[in-house]
């Protein structure tokens, strides 16, 4: 297994205890961007610097699904953001990490998200003003797919084409699910390519568990002029089987006996389970 | 009060390369102006209130200084979480004007209006909510926006108010103005309905009756010292505004009372718990909705005889 292979599997297995820590975690919609954001801080998509997280001239990111943290926590803790050790304070007391990000309390958070349908918004205006300034900071939006019947990331996604903003980059996680069922039942919508062209913004698409693919996509060419999109195709709770695709899985620990399967196929030990584990 | 407003942003704008404007197709002939002349720091982000309120955020996180300005029903109903969770959440440095507030838009019908607002908004934390009274008022709310950091909303009204202050006038933030320093009764009033107090007041006076009247200007942070200290010595307390009686000045103003234990009764005059009704001119959608000053008259009147 080379490098990232590893990196990503521990990332996944850390996923799963900093939920144990914690009690309770989205699981699913975080297994589903591990590929992604590791892209973006590890790969070398962002331009950024964690000894100096504020550093003006640094890329931004912006987990509009917020609460995909337990992955954007777990990369910014591999990428140098802060020990791993902190990871197992995951939504306790006096944690800086709670179950959505929060930008006044964790270095690398760029801005505070949870209710879907802002963080969107937020990078537009990030975008704008690093273009008034003339600054090449580029700025990504992660947004699910669920998100997407939020009525304000169209509202942005006009405003990014209104103002030709190019150094704005969706990547929309396209993992099929929200909570109850599919997003192709629920709202029948599974036509982001057209939908997004429609609005004038250019379209890229790409595996969305293939690190090398995202990395591709994002830093290849791009049409000037334009606000970018790169619909990732993921598939929800991504490295356990029994998560795969399965919705149920939104907001929910496994029970005994899928507690089994879980550390069999992540590779967790029972002392690893037992270091970090608060309520399972 | 637009011309006030934008008059006093334009000054922010020619002297600070951080200031800029945003707009949801809310703008006027005078942001025509200074769109012209910083076309770079003027957003129109059409209308889409929701999404120029996070954007803000996102350009306060640049270090600019955004002045957000539409119709105060869409800036403070439509977006509110956008406030909450954008702005207030994470303090972000941006300024928010509500503008045609209370019955402002007479003919457009409660649609229009903002009668619940200040009550939504003053349950915020973090904010700072600004009423003007007059242009010279809401042109020091701007300024005073401009040298807070952290998040502020004007709650401004729309008519061409009289001015009712003077060239010495002096605008501290959080700090009440006493407008008329009567010993009998107080009244705490606040934004567009000031002027119909005054003149309320004058009726008042007329039959004797030596009234105080206080200017709350500042909603957040309220001034609790300067009202309970206007209020101890009276024998009724009234409280004035074009806006519900439900959690607004009122509710503000008994719970400062009720907490320091004056035991003088508080009567709160506004719309009670109902939308304002009808449609006119400002002057007579106020007096269909008992908010004239012979109205604001006669309530105390009646309540003091």
């Amino acid at each position: 297994m080379d490098n990232e292979a590893t990196a990503l599997k521990k990332i996944r297995k850390n996923i799963f205890l900093t939920a144990c820590a914690g009690g309770v975690g989205h699981l699913a919609s975080a297994f589903s961007i591990v590929e992604i954001i590791y892209a973006l801080y590890i790969k070398g998509v962002l331009c950024h610097d964690s000894k100096n997280p504020t550093w003006e001239g640094r890329d931004r990111f912006i987990l509009s699904k917020g609460h995909g943290c337990l992955a954007l926590y777990n990369v910014l803790s591999l990428g140098g953001y802060f020990e791993e050790d902190e990871l197992w304070t995951f939504c306790r007391p006096g944690s800086r990490m709670g179950g959505e990000p929060n930008v006044l309390e964790l270095p690398g958070v760029e801005a505070s998200t949870g209710s879907l349908g802002h963080g969107l918004s937020i990078g537009v205006g990030m975008a704008l003003a690093a273009r008034a300034d003339n600054m090449d900071n580029k700025i990504y939006v992660l947004v699910g797919d669920g998100e997407c019947q939020e009525g304000s990331i169209w509202e942005a996604v006009m405003a990014g084409m209104a103002f030709g903003l190019d150094n704005l980059y969706v990547i929309l996680d396209e993992n099929k699910l929200q909570k109850m069922g599919f997003v192709s039942d629920i709202m029948r919508i599974n036509c982001w390519e057209e939908r997004f062209k429609a609005f004038g913004w250019q379209v890229k698409k790409a595996n969305g568990h293939n690190v090398a693919d995202i990395y591709k996509q994002l830093t290849g060419e791009w049409t000037a002029g334009v606000p970018r999109v790169l619909i990732a195709q993921t598939t929800k709770g991504k490295g356990v089987s029994i998560m795969e695709n399965a919705p149920g899985w939104h907001w929910k620990m496994p029970n005994k006996r899928e507690l089994k399967i879980v550390m069999q196929e992540l590779g967790i030990t029972e002392e690893e389970l037992e270091k970090c584990k608060r309520h399972i | 009060m637009q011309k006030a407003y934008i008059t006093a942003l334009y000054g922010l704008m020619l002297g600070d390369k951080r200031v800029c404007s945003l707009l949801s197709d809310s703008g006027t002939e005078y942001d025509a102006l200074i769109f012209r002349e910083f076309p770079n720091r003027c957003f129109n982000f059409g209308i889409a209130e929701e999404n120029k309120v996070a954007a803000a955020s996102g350009l306060a996180a640049f270090g600019k200084i955004p002045f957000v300005y539409t119709t105060g029903a869409f800036l403070a109903y439509r977006a509110y979480e956008f406030i909450r969770n954008d702005i207030c959440i994470q303090k972000s440095n941006v300024k928010l004007t509500g503008m045609g507030t209370g019955m402002g838009w007479s003919t457009l019908g409660p649609s229009h209006h903002t009668t619940e607002d200040i009550s939504a908004l003053r349950a915020l934390p973090n904010l700072t909510l600004f009423i003007p009274a007059s242009p010279m008022e809401l042109q020091a709310c701007v300024k005073a926006a401009y040298e807070i950091e952290g998040p502020v909303y004007i709650r401004m009204c729309m008519h061409d108010n009289d001015e009712i202050y003077d060239a010495g006038y002096t605008f501290v933030p959080g700090k009440n103005i006493v407008l008329a320093n009567g010993s009998e009764i107080v009244v705490f009033s606040t934004g567009s309905i000031v002027s119909e107090g005054l003149a309320a007041t004058k009726l008042l006076e007329e039959k004797g009756v030596s009234v105080r009247f206080v200017n709350v200007h500042t909603l957040k942070p309220l001034d609790k010292e300067n009202i309970i200290a206007v209020a101890k010595d009276v024998r009724h307390i009234f409280t004035l505004e074009e806006h519900t009686v439900l959690g607004g000045l009122g509710g503000a103003v008994a719970e400062v009372l009720a907490e320091a234990g004056l035991g003088v009764p508080v009567k709160r005059i506004g719309l009670n718990d109902c939308f304002a009704a009808g449609y006119g001119t400002q002057a007579e959608v106020k007096k269909m909705n008992g908010l004239d000053s012979a109205h604001i008259f006669n309530k105390i009147w009646e309540a003091i005889k």
